[in-house]
């Protein structure tokens, strides 16, 4: 009995190699290789003023004083903040695009003779609208031709259903970035662009509003909304702590989801408006500890989690969540705070000055991306997820009497769970790594660097400084952080998931 | 299936042969060299000149014909100079390329052309003085221009009467600027509602760096000491002009905000979109070189225009800043003396006579910038007034900008710019001290830095901190210095005009070295 495979055998293997061939050696040639390479470079003081084919400065081995000098640089801290200030977005983005998914996933189709009639008649009134916008009508027209635009859509949408909306969603994705980016660039213009020509009347509005009021009413809005986060600070603080006795979590979990939740308190004794406010802060950030020890002092535990990690998943989901509210609270605090002395000044309440206002940089381009998410990859996922919910799931939800919003909490998004997992993964990836082609393309990574990423800075250093073993160095501390956030959303996520 | 896939393998390798058989330099029998330059139009006429130049000069083959094939490379021309850079040190460059000289001298791509320049006659001495600095490093030639520029203001005159002004003088103090200045904003502006109309273009972009370093030299002040091994940019005469920068933007209104700016919605173009704003009107004046004509000629009424030097202040030193879109040779050439007798050509006749006609800045050579048809450009009556001062003002009182060699120019640039925006930012995220404070210290640790990583610079280095001791020992103790040691282009025009320095070859004693 021969153990040589046989000639067929070895035929077939030769052909799957031929097949495989290519793509390996393209992976090995363009990916692995220059992935060693920079892995080493990192540990040198590879710099292209000094050595190249050109220059006979000696290449050093400098072991991980790249690394000490990355983290010892005031700017890698700053951009590394930048990054996760843009990531902030995601949540917000995956939402968005889990409720498109949602919508999308309706019948909407209502297609009846009358329709076609009206969708014809919109066609025309749109391009007579479009040629007197082309022939210098103004604002009146283009109003026209934005809000009749947006009527055709609907309207199309009842005559061709979900398809045509499905495809309308997706068209940014396979739009090029570049071309987007200039459009919202062109959209954010301060004193031209479209936005702020829509909200100039709205804040004319609140001022004359504001300006009748008397200051002291309008201020009593921020006390409520002082009180509504302290609301939500003892709420996910106890709620922590209910969970903890029940066994849901481990010990870590209520310190690290406590530390998430308390942090904008803690925050707000900085940058509440008055500074009995921040000193009430403070104060309900030391109640809220004092409960929670309490409660896990005191409380009977009947159960005990079976690992550290045990309901982590949730937990950082739930804290997250309640310190982008309590951080959304305390901003509205701030500014209801200091709206009448905003709206008594010679201008009254202006727009914003989007990319080139350092503290409202970052935040255009989260709308931004908040715009592109929603119709991005991840609906299409969403969209699939959806489909594969078996329908008797639903079925017997509306046995049990299950409304539409418990249809989806206790069906939907249960057996979304791996989608979103996966979405989570990837957003959170690309998050770090991302953020490159926008600032180069709408700020340069300006107002005074308020928007520079990480993956900026690594293109600054490497390709504009010429210092590849720093930037290299960078790149490696990003993948560093990639695999861990990846590592931990993988151990506690999965669960979270298989839960 | 697999026949799918043979069939695309056959088609591709096709394709990737035809793509060999029919790339241009298998087309040519004589040597073809790559020029890396802008995307300007006049480039295609400039290849044409040069073949005709060779045959004029007797470049030929037996057969006649140019010797050498030059082609243009406009891909690889980007403004941070990054292809340009990768593609040298790489071994991959193209043979000339119009780049910043200091910054491609430091990564050591450049070819030494001294001894070329003697030879086909394209040495400093063809050239305006003050751009040998730009030129030269340690004594040896690298580059020629292939243009040269002067910044200045350019009053559009129809505007200023427009709003019942005469146009700025030719010259003018700070104070005149500025009362100038707010008169016309006065003027072109309604007293409620939206500002339209500018004194004169943005701060926030290179236009606003250059102004920036011919204002801190009429105070005195540079961004680096004398031997260029440490930044001076802490200076509080440094942080006085940060501090005009914000009162003219933000107190006086006579250039616009970054968001005012990103409001106009002009198109860009050749010269970005600031010229077609000074063409409309909304800037009674923009900063800017003699190659903003090339556009200007193009508009439908062009306007009748005039420039203006601005920086003379308390200390009177009147400077501007020279600057020049050199070419240089590639070190990897394979063909460098084809390469070299590029740079010949833009010393001859024909090329320079190009320059002035088109008007891509000042012609390289200035002999050419002394003719009438320089001075008094047959067609363009609007332009009289300004072809001679911009000469006067290069041949006269401009120096080059300083450029040490232990800081890469594009570093020092990007802290520049990011002290001006900390400045001009909504809301102002530094004081104009503090601004000039954190661009000093982050010069000075990066200069650190390069020390630390290069033997060979860290030789120079020390050998020219003990120079600069000297030089402030010196100082202090009022004595003359001699001009050798200083290698900053301002302080060796500043130390001559306050009587501070010893000439080049006297020494102390007033004799003779």
């Amino acid at each position: 009995m021969s153990y040589l495979p046989s000639q067929r055998s070895r035929r077939k293997l030769a052909t799957g190699l031929a097949f495989l061939g290519p793509n390996i050696i393209g992976f090995m040639t363009f990916t692995l290789l220059p992935l060693i390479f920079a892995l080493v470079l990192a540990f040198t003081n590879w710099d292209l003023r000094l050595h190249n084919q050109f220059q006979d400065e000696a290449l050093r081995f400098v072991g991980l004083e790249n690394f000490t000098r990355l983290l010892s640089e005031p700017n890698f801290w700053r951009y590394l903040g930048n990054t996760l200030f843009l990531m902030m977005g995601i949540p917000f983005g995956i939402a968005g695009s889990l409720l498109a998914a949602v919508l999308l996933s309706q019948d909407l189709r209502a297609g009846s003779r009358r329709n076609w009639v009206w969708l014809i008649v919109g066609a025309v009134l749109i391009s007579s609208t479009g040629i007197l916008v082309m022939l210098g009508a103004q604002v009146p027209a283009m109003v026209m031709l934005i809000g009749g635009a947006a009527s055709l859509i609907l309207l199309s949408g009842t005559v061709g259903g979900k398809t045509l909306y499905r495809t309308l969603f997706y068209v940014p994705h396979f739009t090029a970035g570049v071309a987007t980016f200039i459009l919202w660039k062109k959209l954010y213009s301060p004193y031209t662009g479209p936005i702020n020509f829509a909200l100039s009347p709205l804040l004319d509005g609140l001022t004359g509003a504001v300006n009748t009021l008397p200051s002291a009413g309008v201020q009593s809005v921020a006390w409520l909304l002082v009180a509504g986060m302290f609301a939500l600070l003892l709420f996910g603080v106890l709620r922590l702590g209910h969970w903890w006795a029940e066994g849901d979590i481990s010990q870590f979990g209520v310190i690290l989801g406590g530390v998430m939740i308390l942090f904008p308190a803690v925050m707000g004794f900085r940058w509440m408006p008055l500074p009995v406010l921040g000193y009430l802060s403070l104060g309900a950030a030391g109640i809220a500890v004092v409960l929670l020890g309490f409660k896990l002092f005191n409380a009977a535990r009947v159960f005990k989690p079976s690992s550290l990690g045990e309901g982590l998943g949730g937990t950082l989901m739930f804290a997250t969540v309640m310190m982008v509210a309590q951080f959304i609270l305390l901003g509205l605090t701030t500014v209801i705070y200091n709206l009448p002395v905003m709206a008594s000044a010679p201008g009254g309440l202006e727009p914003p000055s989007w990319l080139n206002n350092v503290y409202w940089a970052k935040p255009s381009l989260m709308i931004m991306a908040f715009w592109a998410a929603i119709g991005s990859n991840n609906m299409l996922l969403y969209l699939a997820g959806l489909a594969g919910v078996p329908p008797e799931l639903y079925e017997a939800a509306e046995i049990d009497g299950a409304g539409r919003f418990a249809k989806f909490w206790n069906v939907t998004w249960p057996q979304l769970a791996p989608v979103t997992f996966f979405i989570v993964v990837m957003s959170v990836i690309y998050g770090l790594q991302g953020g490159f082609e926008m600032a180069r393309t709408m700020t340069n990574g300006g107002p005074a660097g308020a928007t520079t990423t990480l993956s900026y800075y690594v293109y600054m250093e490497g390709f504009e400084t010429g210092r590849l073993g720093y930037a290299s160095a960078i790149t490696w501390t990003l993948f560093g952080l990639v695999f861990l956030v990846t590592l931990f959303n993988w151990k506690f996520g999965n669960r979270y998931v298989n839960d | 299936m697999k026949w799918v896939f043979a069939t695309a393998l056959i088609l591709l390798i096709a394709g990737g042969a035809a793509t060999v058989m029919t790339e241009p330099d298998l087309g040519t029998d004589v040597p073809v060299i790559y020029w890396v330059t802008d995307r300007n139009p006049a480039r295609l006429d400039q290849v044409d000149l040069f073949h005709q130049w060779l045959i004029d000069e007797g470049h030929t083959t037996p057969e006649g014909r140019p010797i050498v094939e030059l082609r243009l490379d406009i891909a690889t021309s980007d403004p941070t100079n990054s292809k340009k850079i990768i593609q040298s040190v790489a071994g991959v460059a193209s043979d000339v390329m119009d780049c910043d000289i200091g910054q491609m001298h430091t990564l050591g791509v450049l070819r030494d052309v001294t001894e070329d320049a003697y030879r086909l006659n394209f040495g400093l001495d063809q050239t305006y003085a003050a751009l040998a600095p730009v030129l030269t490093r340690d004594g040896k030639q690298y580059g020629f221009p292939c243009n040269v520029d002067i910044n200045s203001f350019w009053a559009n005159v129809g505007t200023f009467k427009k709003y019942g002004m005469d146009p700025p003088p030719q010259n003018w103090t700070i104070e005149e600027f500025e009362s100038i200045g707010r008169e016309f904003v006065k003027r072109a502006n309604p007293t409620d509602g939206r500002q339209s109309v500018f004194f004169s273009n943005t701060l926030g972009d290179w236009q606003g760096r250059w102004l920036f370093i011919a204002l801190i030299r009429s105070k005195g002040a540079s961004l680096f000491n004398e031997t260029m091994t440490a930044s001076t940019a802490g200076d509080p005469r440094v942080a006085e002009i940060f501090q005009k920068y914000y009162q003219w933007t933000f107190e006086d209104h006579l250039m616009p905000t970054g968001a005012e700016v990103s409001s106009f919605s002009s198109s860009a173009g050749y010269g970005g979109p600031a010229l077609s704003l000074f063409e409309m009107g909304n800037y009674g004046m923009i900063i800017a070189g003699r190659w903003v004509l090339i556009r200007m000629r193009d508009f439908e009424n062009p306007p009748v225009v005039q420039v203006s030097y601005f920086p003379v202040p308390e200390n009177g030193f009147d400077n501007d800043v020279i600057s020049t879109r050199s070419a240089a040779v590639y070190k990897g050439s394979d063909h460098p003396e084809h390469a070299a007798l590029f740079l010949s050509f833009l010393a001859s006749n024909p090329y320079n006579r190009q320059i002035v006609d088109i008007a891509d800045g000042l012609p390289p050579t200035p002999a050419f910038a002394e003719t009438e048809a320089y001075i008094h450009p047959p067609n363009h009556p609007n332009e009289w007034g300004i072809h001679k001062p911009m000469h006067d003002t290069a041949k006269n009182r401009s120096i080059a900008k300083a450029m040490s060699p232990f800081i890469a120019e594009g570093i020092v640039t990007r802290h520049m710019t990011q002290a001006i925006e900390k400045v001009l930012a909504e809301p102002q995220l530094a004081t104009p001290q503090q601004a000039a404070d954190v661009m000093a210290q982050e010069i000075n640790a990066e200069i650190a830095l390069t020390i630390r990583e290069s033997t060979r610079l860290e030789e120079q280095y020390t050998q020219l901190v003990e120079t600069q001791k000297k030089i402030d020992a010196y100082r202090a103790e009022g004595k003359l210095v001699p001009l050798e040691w200083i290698s900053n282009p301002f302080h060796r025009k500043y130390y001559v005009e306050q009587g501070w320095a010893l000439p080049e070859g006297i020494d102390d004693q007033g004799g003779a070295k």
